[in-house]
């Protein structure tokens, strides 16, 4: 078996991940039942950013509700023929109608409700239907459910617009993951109430898919999981590397970015992130590898590349020869002998 | 080396008409069984820069990389020279992206030759005409010809993975398959550590028998060389896999014009599965610069039989552990159960990534924006011929083999095109 624990409904990622799965068109006899795509779901916007209308940023104000202003949902996803659009939103744990978690799932409500159309860009008849839907381990409904309904009821109350909620719980029983779905979520998808068997596995087997979304650094992942994405994310920075040296043409010498490894890393997830400390977080990891396939390569090949600073790392190949065993080397470091489990902290090439 | 002097050529029409006059000596020495000069032969490459403009352009340097001469003639025509071993033939660009070379080398010196052109080269990669796609040309080539006539097929499944006492160095892709040197060799084909079947019949016997006989024995569906017979004539074009075509007929225009019509579908089937699989976050129409979303579609490839553990090992030991491995893939395996492995890697021909998640089961591949279709055909290519040959290939939710056809709509046969 693998180093991550078997079961991975608990992380955000892998929500998010399976949520991007039932998404996707796939054959009748994929490993992953596209179940959403199949009622006709595709992917409208990753990450957007959604700003609460300000007419209700003021009622709320006035009724002492506290909201974000703006909100960033993991996915939504859009039926377009039949104009039904889901907010989706990932969570580890449940939380407290206190916690700052509380403030953003209040501006998830508002977003979700009668103002989505207008929140969403969209004009209002494009929008028949739309529903807020968390995606958490199933095991988490019957302490996500009360904290819900509280915030529902309280935003209600207080005469704000609150859409209609669901929760998607995700199950990993035997060999199977599912998702369990409640009457809500099941009438606006189309999909029966209860358990959706996703996926089968073989035995043994960590039932994670290919993610799409590699990394996050603002997610409750445990420290195996956080050390498993991390190990995606420098497999992806490390064949950007190759491809990129692998391509040109001997004699060469050429510049590599953070940004732009980070870019192609996450099919630019990391230029939809807002956060400074998130983009920091990011370059961080990002110099980490670097720094250690610098030493791997360098100890072979004197100064092949360097840091150049607020520029990035430059990689000089002098002639065939060279770039063949130069090739070698950077094929056959591997990530898998890093640290994974270690937080990236600040250094010099933070403005990287 | 060319025994012909074809710097004397100055255009295609002289082209033309020396490969004509050249074909139909072979085909009377054929019938004698006294070849005396090699056949043509005519190998489709694919450029990868092929979408930029001036492909015609950039040819030269992308040759003269690998130390061969390329001088222009005609309008996307070129005379090929190795400046070691002399004239090799001609270069035609056939479209934006697809490239042929005309020679009458021998097999022994040509196919090395351009093996190592496409190793050396990561602009360059052969056409990739997998067994699923030679299932729609073999439907073509019914609608093309009677049913009296003569054609040949040969399928061919090697298991190198399924092999207990294999060595890793075994499958290294310098091997080069036993049928790829048989063109100008009247004997008897020695087989090694390998099913093949070379089935020659009528068009009309064939097309009632093959499909029982595919639902019978999977390996049929492994079709590595097909044969459209020549319509002036006896003799046709042979096919295969790694997209070389032999002319057996006694017209050089009509080998042509088969290659371009092979070439058409081929383009259009390259431009379907970019169109279809490139993975990016683009931003959301209509709402530009504010919204982004997922487009793509996943390349799935299930096996008809789940492999046994040990072929499983084999094949991502083999494969991820070997610099030269018959997949071309580079990356290290995250495993995730006994046959169970993601890679987040790279196509190592092409240099461009791939994300693949390989089971037992069968292949799922992320195809990155930019990284060239002919990955998922050389994939599927060699999945058919080393690992299961009645796998089915999906992109998305359609049938590989509808894309194949639907590529294949509307795609003009036109003999005697100059």
């Amino acid at each position: 078996m693998n180093s991550i624990e078997n079961d991975p409904t608990r992380d955000p990622l892998f929500q998010l991940n399976m949520i991007l799965w039932l998404a996707q068109p796939l054959p009748i006899n994929a490993s992953i039942k596209p179940l959403l795509y199949n009622k006709g779901f595709m992917v409208h916007a990753i990450s957007p950013l959604l700003t609460v209308p300000p007419d209700v940023r003021i009622a709320a104000q006035e009724a002492q509700v506290v909201l974000q202003d703006v909100v960033c949902p993991d996915v939504v996803l859009s039926n377009e023929i039949n104009r039904k659009y889901s907010i989706f939103e990932c969570k580890a744990s449940s939380f407290s109608p206190s916690s700052s978690t509380a403030k953003q799932a209040r501006s998830l409500f508002v977003v979700s409700g009668s103002r989505a159309a207008e929140v969403l860009g969209l004009v209002s008849d494009q929008v028949s239907e739309s529903l807020l839907i968390f995606g958490t381990r199933e095991s988490e409904r019957n302490r996500f459910e009360p904290s819900l309904n509280s915030l529902f009821s309280e935003i209600q109350a207080k005469r704000l617009p609150a859409g209609q909620f669901s929760i998607l719980g995700f199950l990993f029983a035997g060999t199977d993951i599912s998702v369990n779905t409640d009457n809500k979520g099941a009438m606006f998808f189309g999909i029966q109430a209860g358990i959706n068997k996703l996926a089968e596995h073989e035995p043994d087997t960590d039932p994670r898919p290919l993610y799409f979304i590699p990394y996050d650094p603002d997610i409750d992942q445990s420290a195996l999981e956080r050390a498993f994405c991390k190990r995606i994310l420098f497999e992806r920075i490390h064949s950007t590397i190759i491809s990129a040296v692998g391509r040109a043409n001997p004699p060469f010498r050429f510049t590599l970015d953070s940004r732009s490894m980070l870019m192609d890393a996450t099919f630019g997830m990391y230029g939809l992130w807002q956060k400074k400390e998130s983009l920091k977080h990011m370059r961080w990891l990002c110099r980490e590898f670097m720094q250690a396939l610098s030493q791997a390569i360098n100890a072979v090949f004197p100064d092949i590349i360097i840091y150049v600073p607020e520029q990035g790392w430059t990689i000089s190949i002098r002639d065939q020869n060279e770039y063949e065993k130069a090739l070698d080397a950077f094929a056959s470091f591997s990530c898998e002998t890093l640290d994974l489990s270690t937080v990236p902290q600040p250094t010099l090439f933070d403005e990287l | 080396m060319s025994e012909f002097a074809l710097g004397t050529i100055k255009n295609r029409t002289q082209m033309i008409r020396f490969f004509d006059g050249y074909s139909e000596e072979r085909v009377e020495e054929l019938d004698e069984r006294k070849l005396k000069r090699p056949l043509v032969k005519t190998h489709l490459l694919e450029v990868l820069n092929g979408q930029c403009s001036s492909l015609s352009e950039a040819l030269p340097s992308i040759f003269k990389r690998c130390g061969i001469e390329i001088k222009a003639l005609d309008d996307e025509l070129f005379l090929v020279s190795d400046l070691n071993i002399g004239e090799i033939g001609f270069l035609e660009q056939l479209t934006s992206r697809i490239i042929a070379l005309y020679s009458t080398n021998k097999s022994d010196v040509l196919y090395p030759w351009v093996r190592n052109l496409v190793f050396r080269n990561s602009d360059l990669d052969h056409v990739w005409l997998s067994g699923l796609t030679f299932g729609v040309l073999w439907e073509l080539v019914v609608k093309l010809s009677r049913p009296h006539r003569f054609t040949r097929l040969v399928f061919t499944h090697q298991s190198i993975f399924d092999i207990d006492n294999i060595t890793i160095e075994d499958v290294d892709e310098d091997e080069e398959p036993i049928q790829q040197l048989d063109d100008d060799n009247l004997g008897e084909i020695v087989e090694r550590r390998a099913t093949r079947f070379s089935l020659v019949d009528r068009v009309g016997v064939i097309q009632s028998k093959l499909n029982g006989l595919q639902q019978i024995y999977s390996p049929l569906y492994a079709i590595s060389q097909l044969r459209f017979p020549s319509p002036i004539g006896r003799g046709g074009h042979d096919f295969y896999d790694n997209g070389r075509v032999t002319n057996r007929s006694e017209s050089f225009r009509d080998h042509r014009s088969h290659i371009l019509f092979v070439v058409r579908i081929y383009q259009q089937l390259l431009n379907e599965t970019e169109n279809k699989t490139w993975y990016s976050i683009t931003e959301s129409i209509g709402i530009p610069g504010q919204f982004h979303r997922i487009v793509g579609a996943p390349v799935v490839i299930n096996f008809e039989q789940p492999l046994e553990k040990g072929v499983f090992d084999r094949w991502i030991s083999a494969t991820f552990e070997r610099k030269r491995n018959r997949f071309r893939l580079w990356g290290h395996p995250i495993r995730l159960g006994p046959t169970k492995v993601h890679v987040y890697g790279v196509d190592r021909h092409l240099w461009l990534p791939i994300f693949l998640e390989l089971t037992a089961k069968g292949c799922t591949a992320i195809i990155p924006k930019q990284t060239c279709g002919n990955t998922v055909h050389r994939l599927v290519t060699n999945i058919q011929r080393y690992l299961d040959p009645g796998a089915q290939a999906f992109i998305g939710n359609k049938s590989y083999s509808e894309i194949v056809k639907d590529s294949a709509q509307g795609v003009k046969y036109e003999l005697d095109r100059e």
